[in-house]
């Protein structure tokens, strides 16, 4: 059994691939391999959104390169569909693991009619009902308390559920995360709440950010175990989360995973020059030193299931295409039209927005007539 | 004397900046000017502010009186509030006005009422600055226009300038006065309202709308982000032979009723024009002074253009937004009533 509290980060794989301690049995070269095609699924579709980015075809993104064993761990130590995740805004590789379509989550970064939230979020804020994928909020924090919530229904409803809540270290600092916590804490609830500790909110560093020595060890004044556990390493990430959200189900309360990891890229596209302002490069190498992707690579090749160059370039191939091909799909579907303004407002149109959508109605006609608009 | 005609007197001394550089500016000329000025937020210190607004004054005020906080409005709010009752002068930054949320509390509960509740034994004096307003891309969460909220609150001031000359003049304001501002920059109008301004030292004081440019038939009420469409429509309607008269409020709390009940007194019709939803909407309360106190000079009913009673759009933002064309076409009902 796991235990919480410990001083060091928990793994199982070292930076060069040796095992630290014998690996859990699941863990098969067969899976291993699986694991590593989604974490490298979702850094490629990183690389092509930046593209898109540069391309003018969308307007903002987050990346989550460097950060995939904690948000591919993540996705495949829970029960897809049946728990529910209340994630962020940087969490696109944790829903691709989840199994969202990459179409949805395209559509929604083009902001097109084939998205499900129907363009009304800036990009990069998905919402997947069939993942139990709750909308993502730009605000930070701001998900935590319904997250508690989430959980506290689950308990009531008497299902065996959890409810999964994810955010950055930044996030840890906003008094909706204290006052969530507390409250999963004091209700028991089924609640497992994931640090994606990146060590940077977009020019705050984690020293600037809390005084306290670690995320993991605030769980303390909540009433729950708090776990420290080497984000980059995804068989300690997975093994983790499994064994916690395992316990969360058999009853015992609400706990505080922290992953420690690195965003390697910047913090979002209105920030491409983090190493000018704020961090070094030297420091952006090291964590490089420790990519999750690789520690994958060389961990199956010191199991002898090394995975090859073409299998390698294949998988990326192969993303870079169905990228391609969704964007194009996605982007004949068209942008919705002024209608959507109006649209899940309210459950009914009240008299108000009717008005207000008609006078829009009669303005859109008008400058259509003129082959125009304003 | 308004804006333009103060301008005008002080030709020989003046350069053209745009509204960002004018916060900028303003605050470093306020930090050297007083001691007891600091500086802080998110992201606001080695990185210079999401928009760069406080780029380089880390460098040059030292990491003590220009820092970044940890990411919590609550704290930055509540953290202000408590030096200014100590005796600082703080600017807090919040990265977007939609993020003062988790702040509200602080601003609502402590910065606004902390005089009136201590028989003005203890006050306040700090400055909220933050970034609002649409047109930039950015979804519900990067572009409403909370300022209603805020001019509910007896106790805060609330400003919104649309030059740099007025950003200038209202942010010195707020640094040097004995209240708590929230002082909003129309994000959109960052690069690209340029403008001249003095190189000497001036205030504009809150409470005194700027016409923005004269007129007999209309008056055309406005303030922040919007100012350019207004210019625009004016520019339209005086193509066709309307003369405009433009006003912009540059502050809301106080806002300035003589002006704008003068204006009406005159022209006899008036359109008021705010991005914000139009429940609640400030310009609610400008309408109702107006009809209530010179009902008998109106021509026609107080027009109204406001942004749509919806969550801001990510898709369609440019037509939510009230636009020259719709603010035109409210003008011309006015006009024919
Ligand atoms: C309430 C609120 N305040 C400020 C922001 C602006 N903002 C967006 S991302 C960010 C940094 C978040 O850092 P962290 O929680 O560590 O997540 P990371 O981006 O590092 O994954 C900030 C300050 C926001 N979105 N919401």
């Amino acid at each position: 059994m796991i235990q919480p509290f410990t001083p060091e980060p928990i793994r199982f794989v070292a930076e060069d691939g040796t095992p630290v301690q014998p690996l859990p049995e699941r863990f098969t070269p067969a899976l291993l391999r699986e694991l590593h095609a989604l974490m490298l699924r979702a850094r490629e579709f990183d690389r092509k959104l930046i593209t898109l980015l540069r391309q003018g075809r969308t307007t903002f993104y987050a990346q989550s390169s460097g950060m995939e064993a904690t948000q591919v761990g993540l996705a495949r130590s829970i029960r897809v569909g049946h728990d529910w995740v209340w994630p962020y805004y940087r969490d696109h590789t944790l829903g691709l693991a989840m199994g969202v379509p990459m179409a949805e989550l395209l559509s929604q970064c083009l902001g097109t009619n084939s998205d499900p939230s129907r363009g009304r979020q800036m990009p990069h804020h998905f919402a997947a009902q069939a993942q139990n994928f709750v909308s993502i909020s730009s605000s930070i924090a701001s998900q935590v308390p319904p997250a508690a919530g989430n959980a506290m229904a689950q308990k009531y409803l008497g299902v065996d559920e959890i409810t999964v809540c994810t955010f950055g270290d930044g996030a840890t600092s906003e008094g909706d995360w204290h006052a969530g916590l507390n409250m999963a804490g004091a209700a028991k609830a089924p609640a497992m709440f994931v640090c994606e500790n990146n060590q940077w909110a977009i020019s705050t560093s984690i020293r600037e950010q809390t005084a306290s020595e670690t995320i993991h060890i605030k769980a303390k004044a909540y009433g729950m175990p708090g776990y420290y556990v080497d984000g980059n390493d995804i068989v300690a990430v997975m093994e983790v989360c499994a064994q916690v959200a395992g316990q969360i189900r058999a009853g015992e309360g609400p706990a505080l995973v922290e992953c420690l990891t690195y965003r390697v890229g910047s913090h979002s596209n209105a920030d491409a020059d983090a190493e000018k302002h704020y961090r070094t490069r030297e420091e952006v190498e090291e964590w490089l030193g420790r990519d999750p992707i690789t520690r994958v690579e060389k961990l199956l090749e010191k199991l002898g299931h090394p995975v090859s160059a073409e299998e390698r370039a294949d998988l990326i191939a192969q993303t870079h295409r169905e990228v391609d091909e969704q964007v194009l799909k996605a982007e004949a579907t068209g942008q919705p039209d002024w209608r959507i303004i109006f649209e899940d407002v309210y459950a009914d149109l009240p008299g108000h927005l009717r008005d207000q959508e008609a006078f829009l109605r009669a303005e859109q006609t008008a400058q259509a007539g003129q082959g125009g608009r304003a | 004397m308004t804006a333009t005609q103060e301008r005008h007197t002080d030709a020989a001394a003046t350069r053209t900046i745009n509204l960002i550089q004018a916060v900028t500016e303003t605050i470093a000329e306020e930090m050297e000017r007083d001691s007891r000025v600091v500086l802080f937020g998110e992201d606001v210190g080695a990185r210079g502010g999401v928009f760069m607004a406080t780029a380089g004054l880390q460098e040059r005020f030292g990491p003590r009186r220009v820092f970044d906080t940890p990411l919590s409005e609550a704290s930055i709010v509540g953290a202000a509030v408590g030096m200014a009752v100590r005796g600082l002068r703080p600017i807090a930054e919040i990265q977007f006005a939609d993020y003062m949320g988790p702040g509200f509390d602080q601003i609502i509960s402590q910065a606004a009422k902390i005089r009136y509740r201590s028989g003005g034994q203890f006050t306040a004096p700090l400055v909220i600055r933050t970034p609002s307003g649409g047109g930039v891309k950015g979804g519900h969460h990067h572009s409403q226009s909370p300022e209603s909220y805020y001019t509910h609150t007896p106790g805060l001031k609330v400003v919104m300038p649309s030059t740099p000359y007025d950003a200038k003049g209202l942010l010195r304001s707020a640094v040097r006065g004995e209240d708590p501002v929230i002082f909003f920059e129309p994000k959109r109008l960052y690069r690209a309202s340029k403008g001249e301004v003095p190189a000497h030292d001036y205030v504009v004081k809150f409470g005194e709308a700027a016409v923005r440019r004269e007129g007999t038939d209309l008056s055309l009420i406005g303030y922040g982000g919007v100012m350019p469409d207004l210019e625009k429509a004016a520019d339209a309607l005086a193509a066709e032979g309307v003369s405009v008269e433009v006003i912009d409020l540059r502050s809301l709390v106080p806002w300035d009723k003589d002006r704008v009940l003068a204006s009406v007194e005159k022209t006899g019709r008036a359109v008021l024009v705010s991005e914000a939803p139009r429940i609640s909407n400030f310009m609610g309360e400008v309408a109702y002074v107006i009809q209530e106190q010179v009902f008998d000079s109106l021509l026609a009913p107080v027009g109204q253009v406001a942004g749509f009673d919806t969550p801001y759009p990510y898709v369609q933002d440019k037509v939510y937004l009230p636009g020259a064309n719709r603010i035109v076409a409210a003008c011309v009902r006015a006009l024919n009533y």
